[in-house]
């Protein structure tokens, strides 16, 4: 009686063991996307650095309606949003030379701080930094804690709330987790662990180059593949139109900004 | 100690009829047997035992009077209180900053405002007034509460443990490496903000910048900008002890000296986060999570135990993201695996890849001694080095 129970619930149990190892999910049954952005401008053809890029479930027609919304979502370009705010000129010019969204893109050298380089937001907030710290150097490297909202961060917030808004958007419309990552300085960035199908690549918001915003909605299927073959196949987006993807690209030229009053 | 012997020397013995004596209650009925009279007996005494511990361990609710607003700590034994626990239901229901002040007294102990000491005494003594000053609490060696943060219940005992590292009498076996709470630290969203400049050896030296790259780069190169974000926090370190999956005879000076270092300080997150930046400096909670009890600080498993950043013949030239491929995606502190795949390395260290770099081991290399040594050594400890290479190996080089 005993051994026929065994023997019947280990023909129950070994199909069953079967099908749960079979279901662990395994590196090579997932796909891999080495992403490849570039963009040209005038003649030059150049690797867009540190931009972030979102991968959604579905293809670009399943997907049209948040397409769209990515189309019509309007942010504030960087250099207007700081005259906005009233930044000074020469914030605005340390922002655009270091490719920055916030203050805290970079530490704050203390050329900044005086002479003909200097920042007046960057100096007010040391000198406030002087009498709430003593030490110099460490007024300058807390520097940041006593700008205003607006200027340390207010431009990469903004920007964040409308990616937030869309991100959550196409969490509900897909039921699927986004996944994102931000591109290196050479342009390049992986997005690793994706259950094969098909999926929309975008940047959601539009991506500042020197003169223009660009932003991709590009239409990728992805197959269960090693990491190491998916490094020599880069999937690539780039403004130019290659006929072999099929790519939503909107290219605006930047708008030019009312100068700071002050 | 007691040994049997003296044990039974020791009992003193009656006859049989005394012990029915004793053990029976005297009445009008005759004697019961002695064994229901064991029972009866052991039963009472369990409830008397029991209901005296029960007493003693339960809090008494004194109302409280109008001007004793904090509720007093029960009264239990007071070695109870030598240890101290963030995650007892009473601590866990205050906020940080009701006993933790930020910043507190810092200028003679760091370089930077900071939580750089102890709650002072009316953060305990509002709630265990009890456990310090109760005749029960000064019997004997002292109020064993002040033992949590000093080394001895003294009054004019100053000398306090390290702050961070309170008493942990109450825990078995507490190594010096566990916390009671886990950092929650978002990679990703620190990604998307913080950056480095490079060095820029035109720049005053006294400035102080920190090396922002993990490679020398060429002089021609040193106007550009970069985004050598991560260096904001790890830097390059040499004599950082990691410890790393080896066995004890292969550590030596030469493994593990060349990893990045760690945050240790709160100046690495203050200094944005400071006031303003959520969380701020008094928000401990913000980034300190509370763990069950005493949890350990995960150590750092190196699989490439002999990798140097530094090393490659000072030709390891990419930028950090480029071998820390899910780094910007990571949401936690620890990020994602793999963290670093073998492909990244394949990118250089491959017979067929054409590089200008002097001549490299490439993993085919290492593929032929594995097969003369059975280990792989150059970038491996034994403990990884002697097993089969995996599979993600070889595809890396086909």
């Amino acid at each position: 009686m005993v051994t026929r129970a065994i023997l019947i619930s280990s023909f129950l149990l070994f199909p069953l063991s079967f099908f749960l190892f079979a279901q662990t999910p395994d590196a090579r049954t997932r796909g891999v996307i080495r992403l490849k952005v570039k963009y040209k401008s005038g003649d030059v053809t150049r690797e867009l650095p540190r931009k972030r890029f979102f991968l959604i479930k579905g293809t670009l027609d399943e997907n049209r309606l948040l397409i769209e919304k990515i189309k019509q979502a309007q942010v504030m370009s960087r250099e207007c949003y700081y005259r906005s705010k009233g930044a000074s000129e020469a914030l605005i010019k340390w922002l655009n030379e270091n490719d920055c969204d916030s203050v805290y893109c970079r530490e704050i050298e203390a050329r900044y701080l005086s002479g003909s380089d200097t920042v007046p937001e960057f100096q007010a907030a040391y000198n406030l930094g002087l009498r709430e710290f003593k030490t110099p150097e460490l007024a300058r490297r807390w520097l940041t804690v006593n700008l205003s909202a607006d200027i340390r961060d207010g431009f990469y917030k903004q920007k964040q709330e409308v990616l937030d808004a869309l991100v959550k958007q196409s969490e509900a419309a897909t039921k699927t987790r986004v996944m994102s990552v931000m591109t290196d300085r050479k342009g390049t960035a992986y997005l690793t662990d994706i259950e094969p199908g098909t999926y929309t690549i975008s940047n959601l918001v539009g991506s500042e180059t020197e003169k223009s915003t660009i932003l991709w909605a590009c239409e990728k299927e992805v197959k269960a593949v090693d990491l190491a073959i998916a490094m020599r196949r880069p999937f690539t987006l780039s403004n130019e139109k290659d006929p072999k993807f099929k790519c939503e690209i909107v290219e605006r030229l930047l708008p030019v900004c009312e100068k700071t009053a002050k | 100690m007691t040994n049997g012997r003296s044990k039974r020397k020791g009992t003193q013995r009656y006859p049989q009829s005394a012990q029915r004596e004793i053990l029976c209650v005297r009445s009008r009925r005759p004697c019961r047997p002695l064994r229901l009279s064991l029972f009866t007996l052991t039963v009472v005494l369990v409830f008397v035992i029991g209901t005296v511990f029960t007493s003693a361990q339960t809090p008494r609710h004194k109302p409280l009077s109008k001007t004793s607003t904090p509720q007093q700590a029960p009264k239990a034994s007071a070695a109870r209180y030598s240890a101290f626990l963030h995650s007892s239901e009473k601590h866990k229901s205050l906020e940080c900053n009701s006993c933790h002040k930020a910043p507190t007294a810092w200028t003679a102990q760091r370089d930077f405002p900071d939580v750089a000491d102890f709650p002072n005494h009316d953060a305990c003594v509002r709630c265990h007034r009890q456990q310090f000053f109760t005749r029960q609490a000064l019997a004997g060696s002292g109020p064993a509460i002040c033992t949590v943060c000093h080394l001895r219940a003294a009054p004019r005992e100053e000398v306090r443990f390290v702050f961070g590292k309170p008493n942990s009498a109450g825990q078995a076996a507490k190594p010096k490496d566990e916390h009671q709470f886990t950092i929650e630290f978002p990679h990703d969203k620190h990604q998307n903000v913080i950056a480095s400049v490079r060095p820029d050896r035109r720049l005053d030296k006294a400035v102080g910048f920190i090396r922002a790259a993990f490679f020398e780069p060429p002089a021609d190169d040193q106007k550009k900008s970069d985004y050598n974000n991560c260096s904001i926090c790890h830097q390059p370190n040499t004599s950082l002890n990691i410890a790393p999956l080896t066995r004890p005879a292969d550590t030596s000076a030469q493994v593990n000296r060349f990893f990045k270092t760690m945050p240790h300080s709160h100046d690495s997150c203050f200094n944005c986060h400071w006031k303003n930046q959520k969380p701020v400096g008094d928000d401990c909670a913000g980034c300190h999570k509370p763990a069950p009890t005493f949890a350990a600080t995960p150590a750092l498993k190196r699989t490439s135990a002999m990798f140097s950043h530094e090393g490659g013949k000072n030709e390891h030239v990419l930028e950090c993201t480029t071998c820390h491929i899910n780094i910007t995606r990571a949401s936690t502190l620890l990020g994602l695996t793999p963290d670093v795949p073998i492909a990244a390395c394949a990118t250089c260290h491959k017979d067929n890849k054409k590089t200008t770099y002097p001549k490299i081991v490439t993993i085919e290399e290492e593929f032929e001694q594995f097969k003369r040594t059975s280990s792989c050594a150059y970038c491996h400890a034994s403990n990884v080095g002697k097993k089969k290479p995996p599979p993600s190996h070889d595809a890396a080089v086909q």
